[in-house]
């Protein structure tokens, strides 16, 4: 037994300290000391109480919230961690939107099918486009990217099948959404406990993040997530220590699309139909900027950050579409003025993004690093 | 030219008559060497004698005009860089090349990538074998990190760390590659006294435990000449002399080359 002041008294009982590392595998657990494990319950915790207490109206948002989230921890993967910039991720979350409309709803397909099929062609869609990127890179790369939201708004345009009935738009709200015996769509039944259609997709939505999460998370911590991040800092070194750039970002392309995918399915649940103005063009390019914004918001390179990132654009943009038609500018209100309160949205997030860039690139995850900090440093922190 | 105890058996990388040229700029002009296992060449000249471009031609970032390059019988000519990393070139960078917003653990597990198997879907499952392959790599890398007495630093990100320990942890990336052959290009560069002694001393420890072949581009003719067992002198491209430390250094042409002589 140890006399040393130092050892805590865990070690004095003959028992290592509950944060010791003792094996390799230990180092690469998941939920690793106390505060971690805490933190993982209350979150469970969360998931599971608060479509009890919330409004069916805000739970939808929430879920539009994960949607998002799941597009944008596939977008952080490519420009967050392998360093290539892409402005079409709208059309890869068009392609989830669409296959749950022709798949789910006009052909009544089950969820795991569509969900898929939506998958494994924003995989290989993304698996095509990865390509451009061996030669472009940066900006160059981002302009060929915007391509691919007219390339969809073309195919969606002329492909009938796809945007019947009403021209544009393509229903979703038929399409089933089981998984074996829990039915999401009508609502879950648990015995004699009946619960709403948008609580049972808030659980469904927010499953799949914590899925899209965790994948995320094990790709980044194995061989080629450490592979993506050698070629975003330094990628001739990268292929000189035996880096293959190409398969990696051919692959980053390929998942970072199946990812957008299954956040279009997610988008998808949330309305009654999707309309291709929305995803693809013009206003698809919006979109795919909103989807930039919300990495750069929440945190380039880190998946938590993609997630509160979604949390902060989504909401805020509700907020200003809410209140934003009142809201005096120069005294004069926003809708009287010279500005609708959708420009209003995009220059203030505009601003918030530029703020961000030059006052805390690393985003929202990064305040809360700083926080963390000042908390280990305690009562040592200034 | 070779010492006699080092020509056991067929040299590790066999480098001959080597020449490139960037339009009409001659960069490298027949040069040819050995380098035999666990033998340390150095390669030195002027600035712009060529020395990186061998280097870059060794890793097949360059594709030299002519000649042959051997290692351990593959050639090097033509193959990816990636592929010439697997066949065993390690590499350290005269102007760094680490991944600086990863941690020492990850820059160094990073050497290995071409030691291990699992992609993006093994990974993206955690499944078994990535989940062991992280593990048994980790071991291997936690090796190099306490030779390399990087232990303080295993969980700080490269770029927040003082150029002396950015130089140590590329040198134990190139290590934790497990190459046939290691290319240094100027490891102590811009280093003090005092860390180009520490350089010197994990140079020479590496060579006696791991036995693996060096080259080294450098400087510093006092390290050099230390530690080399043979010198390559070059001048525009154009090899000068060959030979042991101190026949080099007494090589008219060399001394031509470096004091600028009536040539």
């Amino acid at each position: 037994m140890s006399v040393l002041p130092f050892t805590s008294r865990s070690a004095a009982r003959g028992r290592p300290h509950r944060n010791m590392v003792l094996t390799r595998a230990d180092d690469l657990r998941l939920t690793r000391g106390p505060w971690r494990k805490a933190f993982a319950v209350l979150l469970v915790v969360c998931y599971l109480s608060l479509p009890h207490w919330y409004s069916d109206a805000s739970l939808s948002v929430l879920t539009l919230v994960a949607a998002f989230a799941i597009g944008s921890i596939g977008l952080n993967l490519l420009v967050g961690y392998t360093g290539q910039v892409s402005l079409g991720h709208a059309a890869f979350v068009s392609i989830g939107a669409f296959a749950t409309s022709a798949l789910g709803d006009q052909r009544g397909w089950p969820l795991p099918a569509y969900l898929a099929v939506a998958v494994l062609v924003g995989l290989l869609v993304g698996a095509i486009v990865g390509p451009f990127a061996l030669r472009l890179r940066g900006n160059y790369l981002a302009i060929v990217t915007i391509g691919l939201v007219f390339v969809a708004e073309h195919i969606y345009r002329n492909w009938e099948s796809l945007s019947v009935p009403v021209r544009g738009t393509a229903p979703t709200r038929n399409a089933a959404i089981e998984l074996g015996p829990l039915d999401f769509g009508k609502g879950l039944q648990f015995g004699d406990v009946v619960y709403t259609r948008e609580q049972s997709l808030f659980w469904l939505a927010w499953a799949l993040v914590a899925l899209t999460a965790l994948v995320a998370h094990n790709i980044t911590r194995t061989r080629s997530g450490r592979a993506m991040q050698a070629v975003r800092d330094h990628d001739l070194s990268a292929e000189v220590i035996g880096v293959n750039p190409a398969r990696t970002k051919v692959g980053v392309f390929a998942v970072s699309g199946a990812m957008a995918a299954a956040g279009g399915v997610v988008y998808s649940f949330t309305l009654g139909a999707v309309d291709y103005h929305e995803l693809s063009g013009g206003r698809g390019l919006f979109m795919s900027i909103t989807f930039l914004a919300i990495i750069i918001l929440g945190g380039l390179g880190t998946i938590y950050g993609s997630i509160l990132g979604a949390f902060l654009v989504i909401y805020g943009q509700r907020f200003i579409a809410d209140n934003g038609a009142d809201a005096p500018i120069l005294g004069i209100p926003v809708e009287k003025g010279w500005l609708s309160t959708g420009e209003l949205n995009g220059v203030l997030f505009g601003l918030l993004v530029i703020g961000f860039l030059l006052l805390e690139p690393r985003g929202l995850a990064a305040l809360w690093l700083r926080v963390r900090r000042w908390f280990e440093k305690w009562p040592f922190s200034y | 030219m070779t010492t006699a105890d080092q020509q056991s058996g067929e040299p590790r990388l066999r480098v001959h008559d080597i020449s490139l040229a960037f339009g009409e700029v001659k960069t490298l002009n027949g040069v040819s060497f050995d380098v035999n296992p666990g033998e340390l060449l150095a390669v030195i000249g002027p600035n712009g004698a060529g020395k990186t471009s061998i280097f870059n031609c060794l890793s097949a970032v360059y594709r030299p005009h002519s000649g042959s390059i051997h290692l351990d019988g593959h050639s090097l000519i033509g193959v990816s860089p990636t592929k010439a990393a697997r066949l065993g070139v390690g590499r350290t960078f005269q102007n760094l090349g680490l991944f600086e917003h990863l941690d020492v653990v990850d820059n160094l597990l990073l050497g290995r990538h071409h030691l291990m198997r699992s992609g993006f879907l093994a990974g993206a499952l955690w499944l078994g074998r990535a989940r062991r392959e992280e593990v048994a790599h980790r071991e291997a890398v936690e090796q190099v990190i306490e030779l390399l007495a990087l232990t303080p630093y295993r969980r700080t990100h490269v770029g927040l760390l003082p150029y002396g320990v950015q130089k140590r942890i590329e040198l134990g990336r190139a290590l934790a590659m497990e190459p046939r052959v290691l290319l240094l290009d100027e490891p102590v560069a811009g280093m003090n006294l005092e860390e180009t002694e520490d350089m010197a001393r994990y140079l020479v420890e590496l060579r006696k435990e791991l036995g693996v072949s060096m080259i080294l581009v450098e400087h510093d003719m006092h390290l050099v000449m230390d530690l080399a067992d043979r010198v390559l002198a070059l001048d525009f491209g154009t090899p000068l002399a060959t030979g042991t430390p101190a026949e080099v250094q007494a090589h008219p042409d060399v001394i031509a080359a470096y004091l600028g002589g009536a040539a």
